[in-house]
C-alpha cells in the first residue's frame, strides 16, 4: 500500500455551521453497552473489591452480550466472576479471579474453568501489564523474565519463550500486545468532556485506558470543567469517550473516597454462587434476577439495595478515613 | 538464618491469655524473620502475611518499607492505630495507613535491586542505598507446593484441564528479582505438599538457578506444623523447624515426600506474651487469626 502525504489546507477552514462545540460525552450505561459488539475485548478497571464500573458491568449482562474477551484487573474481583457466571465471557484474561478473604477463588470462575466453559488466557500480573503496555505503545510484544520456568507459557500458547539476543543465555517471554476495544473504569469525578479524576488509588486503570481504543467512565459525580481545571494533576483519564453519572456506581464494592465495600452483599453473592460447581445455578439466577436483569437501570438497582444501606457504607468509610484526617 | 525467639525488647511485656492459634503462630514466625532494614511487598491479601508485616513494624521493625496490597505503597503502621486486619488487598483501611499511593503497574518499576545480583552476595554493601526497591523478602501462598519448592496457584489437573481450579498465579512469578521467598501453606497435608506440583506458578530454587533468575526463589516453606528449607544440588525440601506441639513423625505422615532433616534444624519458640498481646490488641483486634 502506498502511503500518501495528506492534502494541504491552502485557505481558511470553512465553517458553514459555525465553530463546532466541544464534544459532550455524557451518556447512559445502556447506550455505552449498546456500542459494545459481541466478541469485543472489554477491560474492567478497579482492583479486587474497589472501584469497579458496576452499572456498565450489569448492563453488559442485561443486554445479553456474547463471546466477550474480558480483561480483568491484575487482581480481578467478583465483578469478573459475575460476568463469567452470566455467560457473556468467552475468553478471560486475568491473573486472578476472586475476593481474597471473602472468597479465595470466585465460584463462577472456578466452576466455568473446571467445566471448560470459559477459555483462560493464563498469565501473571506483569504478563498482563506487559501485553497492555505493548498495545499502549504500538509495539508487537514486550519482553519479560517473569513466567520463565513456570507452566504459564505451556498453558498460554500466545506467549513465546526466546533466548536473549544479548547472548547471555537467559530466557525471556515475548508477551504479545493485548488488543482492547473498550476500557470501563470507575472514577470519583469527571466533567462532560471526558476528563476523569480518581480521588484515591488508581490501581491499573491508567494502563488499561492507554491500551484501549475507547474508554467509558462511570463517575460518582459529574463536575463542571472549572473543577477539573483547579487541579489538573488529579486528572488521571483525560480522554474518555463516554461518561456515565453513577453515584454509588461501584456498589457492592468500595469507591475510594466515598464508601466502603458492602461486606454483607458480597458474602450473599458468594453464598448464592456456591452451588454452581455442583451444577446448581438457582442461587446465581436469583441473584441475577434480583440485582441485574430485574432492575431496569442503575437507579432501580440502588432502590433495591436501599438508601439506608448506602448511607451506612458512606458512614463506615468516613469513620475510618476522614475522622482521622485522611482522605481518599 | 531463622530467628527462633522474639527480639529481646519484646520479652518483658504483659501476658496474653489464650494459647496461640496456628495462624497466629505462623504470623509471629514470619514477623520474626523481618529485619528493620527490610523492604518488602506483601501484595496479594492473606491475613497471615499482612499480620506478620504489620506486627514486625509495631514490634521491632518500624523502618520496614512496606507495600501492602495493590494500591497503597509504603504503609507504616508503627505508630498508627489499627482497628482490624484488612479484608482485601484494597481495603480502604490500608489506604488510610499509606504514606504514598502508586499505580499498581508502576510498583513493578521497583524490583531492580541496586547492584543487581551483587546485592544478594553482599547486602551490607548496599545497606546505605537510598533507592527504594523490593528485594528482601516476599510471601507467597499456594494450592500445592512440591519437594523442590515449586508453587502452584493455577490448579490441580493436567494438560490445561482442572479438577480443581485455583485462583491464578497473581504476580508470584513476576518477582524474579526478590532475594528470599517464603512459601506459606494454610494447611499441611499430602494433597498440598506433593512430590511434584501439577502446574507451576513460581518455580523452586533449583529452577531459579538453572534459569539464572536474579533472586534466590523460594527459601522456606512454612506450614501450620513446621518449616522446611532447601538443600543439595536439587534443592530439596528439608525439615528445619517444628512449631510447638508438633512432631517429626506427624510431619512425615502428612507430607507427600520422604522427610529429611535439615542440618540447620532449630526448635521454634512459641509466641511470647508480648508478641501475642501486640498481635491481638494492636493489629488483629477482631480475632481473624483465631477464627
Amino acid at each position: 500500500m502506498t502511503r500518501q502525504a495528506p492534502l494541504l489546507q491552502a485557505g481558511p477552514v470553512e465553517l458553514p455551521d459555525g465553530r463546532p462545540p466541544r464534544r459532550d460525552v455524557v451518556t447512559s450505561a445502556a447506550e455505552v453497552a449498546s456500542r459494545v459488539e459481541d466478541g469485543a475485548a472489554v477491560a474492567i478497571g478497579g482492583f479486587v473489591t474497589a472501584n469497579h464500573p458496576m452499572p456498565l458491568v450489569r448492563e453488559l449482562i442485561r443486554q445479553g452480550k456474547k463471546d466477550l474477551t474480558v480483561i480483568g484487573s491484575a487482581t480481578a474481583g467478583l465483578e469478573i466472576d459475575l460476568l463469567v457466571g452470566a455467560g457473556v465471557v468467552r475468553k478471560l484474561i486475568a491473573p486472578y479471579c476472586g475476593a481474597e478473604l471473602y472468597a479465595p477463588v470466585g465460584n463462577c470462575f472456578r466452576a466455568m474453568a473446571e467445566s471448560g466453559q470459559v477459555e483462560l488466557w493464563e498469565c501473571s500480573e506483569y504478563i498482563l501489564y506487559a501485553g497492555l503496555q505493548a498495545q499502549a505503545m504500538g509495539q508487537e510484544f514486550f519482553a519479560w523474565r517473569g513466567g520463565v520456568g513456570s507452566s504459564i507459557p505451556e498453558l498460554n500458547k500466545d506467549l513465546k519463550v526466546f533466548p536473549s539476543p544479548l547472548g547471555d543465555g537467559k530466557e525471556y517471554l515475548a508477551v504479545p500486545a493485548i488488543p482492547v476495544d473498550w476500557a470501563f473504569l470507575h472514577v470519583g469525578a469527571a466533567d462532560r468532556y471526558g476528563n476523569g479524576q480518581h480521588p484515591g488509588a488508581r490501581f491499573g486503570d491508567r494502563i488499561m485506558a492507554r491500551a484501549a481504543d475507547r474508554i467509558a467512565l462511570t463517575t460518582e459525580r459529574i463536575v463542571p470543567n472549572s473543577e477539573i481545571r483547579k487541579n489538573p494533576l488529579m486528572t488521571s483519564v483525560p480522554y474518555a469517550d463516554a461518561v456515565v453519572e453513577a453515584p454509588y456506581g461501584s456498589h457492592p464494592y468500595a469507591s475510594h473516597g466515598f464508601y466502603a465495600e458492602d461486606a454483607e452483599h458480597i458474602q450473599r453473592y458468594v453464598a448464592a454462587t456456591a452451588g454452581l460447581r455442583k451444577g446448581d445455578r438457582s442461587g446465581l439466577d436469583t441473584y441475577l434476577q434480583t440485582y441485574v436483569t430485574g432492575p431496569a437501570d442503575h437507579e432501580a438497582y440502588l432502590v433495591v439495595v436501599g438508601r439506608d444501606r448506602l448511607g451506612a457504607l458512606e458512614a463506615e468509610y468516613a469513620h475510618l478515613t476522614h475522622d482521622r484526617g485522611v482522605t481518599g | 538464618m531463622l530467628a527462633t525467639t522474639p527480639p529481646a525488647r519484646a520479652q518483658t511485656q504483659g501476658a496474653a491469655s489464650a494459647p496461640a492459634s496456628w495462624k497466629e503462630m505462623m504470623a509471629v514466625f514470619l514477623a520474626r524473620q523481618i529485619r528493620d532494614t527490610d523492604r518488602i511487598c506483601s501484595g496479594a491479601h492473606t491475613e497471615i502475611s499482612f499480620a506478620a508485616t504489620m506486627l514486625a513494624q509495631k514490634m521491632h521493625a518500624p523502618n520496614l518499607k512496606l507495600q501492602l496490597g495493590g494500591g497503597a505503597f509504603l504503609c507504616n503502621v508503627a505508630d498508627v492505630e489499627v482497628d482490624e486486619l484488612p479484608r482485601t488487598s484494597v481495603d480502604y483501611r490500608i489506604m488510610a495507613w499509606a504514606e504514598a499511593y502508586f499505580e499498581h503497574h508502576d510498583t513493578f518499576n521497583h524490583y531492580g535491586p541496586p547492584g543487581g545480583r551483587g546485592y544478594y552476595n553482599d547486602p551490607a554493601a548496599w545497606g546505605g542505598t537510598n533507592k527504594y526497591f523490593f528485594a528482601d523478602k516476599f510471601f507467597v501462598g499456594g494450592v500445592q507446593v512440591d519437594r523442590h519448592g515449586n508453587v502452584n496457584l493455577i490448579g490441580v489437573g493436567e494438560g490445561g484441564r482442572f479438577r480443581f481450579r485455583g485462583p491464578g498465579s497473581v504476580g508470584i512469578n513476576d518477582v524474579t528479582t526478590v532475594r528470599d521467598v517464603f512459601v506459606f501453606m494454610t494447611a499441611h497435608d499430602r494433597q498440598r505438599l506433593v512430590p511434584e506440583a501439577d502446574y507451576v506458578s513460581m518455580p523452586g530454587p533449583k529452577t531459579y538457578r538453572a534459569k539464572d533468575l536474579m533472586g534466590n526463589g523460594p527459601q522456606f516453606i512454612v506450614t501450620p506444623r513446621c518449616v522446611f528449607d532447601f538443600h543439595g544440588p536439587d534443592q530439596t525440601a528439608a525439615l528445619v523447624g517444628l512449631f510447638p506441639g508438633h512432631t517429626e513423625e506427624e510431619v512425615a505422615e502428612h507430607t507427600g515426600w520422604e522427610l529429611v532433616k535439615s542440618p540447620n534444624f532449630v526448635t521454634l519458640a512459641e509466641p511470647s506474651p508480648a508478641e501475642l498481646e501486640t498481635l491481638r490488641t494492636a493489629i488483629d483486634r477482631k480475632g481473624v487469626l483465631r477464627s
